[in-house]
């Protein structure tokens, strides 16, 4: 390894690191400022569940919807990522709900029956081959009513 | 190596460099950009990664959901304030933010007020000693102290501290520590759920702890994604397959789930009654749980 290559890998990691902590604290003030206002009247749920996300990328959250209980489930993403896919599942993976991005819905409010686990699956959409690929903030809030 | 490639190394250096110096605030959310630096190549890219979140219920949700089920409040079953010094591991003090929050959230559902502000200085402490001082700190007390009578507005308070301090966490590469406040969280109010079943015994509480089930696999999904660095994280995974040991013999509903409407709102509905338990069955998770929750704040 040359002189050179022992200095700047390092550099490297320690830039990667600062630009991966930046960026995930960009998308908490995202969050925070864009997506829980659009909770209310739902209380959000106090779990930060955001990351940043690529074209071809997915996240997934697993979740509990209790009995009794009325919920909103949105899914907020930062314009520059564009629309994104998102569906919520059932334990035999049986589509509840979905929003495609040709015609996106942001949230999806639901009153649980009965106590069911479930999942939030988020895709972003791959763009053509030669766009630039953009990173984005993705966050996957709950909130319910008290 | 090519001309980007010799390049490109110190430009990233020098924008993360110009990034992080800027101050602890963060950028404001319109300037979330791409940085083509850090986008090696788009191939690398597209090859599919899968996040994978936990969605543990918060214990403010948690003290909601007791309320509802017709919990009584019992200020005896909450971990001592005196106790908060004792923290002097980060991982203990971590998993006792945790309890302290549980019982935080408690007291304020509850509308224990004064209560509430006893647990919400040992939460403030345990949060200084673990850094987390931009998330809570004095203003956040004083803000809290002024709406003691506004109950809504308190909880509010609650809440977005709770998710600031988690969120804080998480973005300074601290998850394992965000994990063992969850945990920690989380055990509190499974603790406080069994104990006031045992003077205050209801089919809506047993209901509600039985469904615990479901948050407790999540949860020990949660834990196990992290690498144990130390004992206490390691302890907590012993401690959450224990009780997984005595969740699995409670009978779930079968899996799946219906969708009608309501009035316009999608009405999500299960296949078969609700969960509950035998007198057996929530003996032995209280006497278990009892015995966690005791190993964390003593």
């Amino acid at each position: 390894m040359t002189y050179r290559n022992r200095l700047v890998r390092p550099a490297f990691l320690v830039a990667a690191v600062a630009l991966s902590i930046t960026a995930s604290a960009q998308c908490r003030s995202f969050a925070k400022n864009k997506c829980v206002p659009e909770l209310a009247p739902y209380k959000f749920n106090e779990t930060f569940n955001a990351a940043q996300l690529a074209p071809g990328e997915e996240a997934e959250v697993s979740l509990t919807f209790y009995s009794g209980q009325d919920y909103r489930v949105m899914v907020c993403t930062h314009p520059i990522l564009g629309e994104v896919n998102w569906k919520l599942v059932d334990e035999n993976n049986k589509v509840i709900f979905e929003s495609l991005a040709d015609e996106p819905k942001h949230h999806f409010d639901l009153k649980a029956a009965n106590t069911v686990p479930m999942k939030v699956v988020v895709w972003v959409p791959n763009k053509g081959s030669g766009a630039m690929v953009h990173v984005g903030c993705v966050a996957i809030m709950v909130g319910f009513k008290e | 190596m090519n001309f980007m490639c010799k390049h490109s190394w110190p430009v990233a250096v020098l924008v993360a460099a110009s990034l992080v110096g800027c101050g602890s605030e963060p950028a404001a959310q319109d300037q979330l950009n791409v940085d083509a630096t850090v986008d090696s190549t788009k191939a690398e890219r597209l090859a599919t990664t899968k996040k994978i979140f936990y969605n543990i219920p918060s214990p403010m949700e948690t003290a909601a959901l007791l309320k509802k089920a017709g919990a009584e409040y019992n200020s005896k079953i909450l971990n001592d304030v005196k106790n908060v010094d004792r923290y002097t591991a980060a991982s203990q003090q971590a998993l006792n933010l945790g309890v302290y929050g549980a019982d935080l959230s408690y007291a304020s559902v509850f509308n224990h007020t004064q209560e509430s502000m006893f647990y919400t200085s040992c939460s403030r402490k345990l949060a200084d000693r673990l850094g987390v001082t931009s998330a809570f700190n004095d203003s956040t007390l004083e803000l809290m102290q002024s709406k003691m009578n506004d109950r809504a507005a308190l909880l509010d308070i609650i809440s977005e501290t709770y998710w600031d301090v988690d969120a804080y966490l998480k973005d300074n590469g601290r998850d394992n520590i965000s994990a063992l406040m969850i945990a920690g969280g989380w055990v509190e109010g499974l603790y406080i759920a069994t104990q006031v079943s045992a003077s205050n015994d209801t089919p809506e509480l047993r209901q509600r702890i039985a469904e615990q089930k479901h948050s407790l696999g999540d949860l020990v999904g949660l834990i196990g994604a992290y690498q144990a660095e130390d004992a206490r994280l390691e302890g907590v995974k012993t401690d959450l397959a224990g009780l997984q040991a005595l969740f699995a013999q409670v009978a779930m509903p079968a899996p799946g789930a219906t969708v009608t409407q309501e009035n316009g709102t999608a009405v999500i509905g299960g296949n078969s009654p609700a969960a509950t338990l035998t007198d057996e069955q929530l003996k032995s998770i209280r006497e278990k749980t009892a015995t966690i929750r005791n190993s964390y704040i003593n």
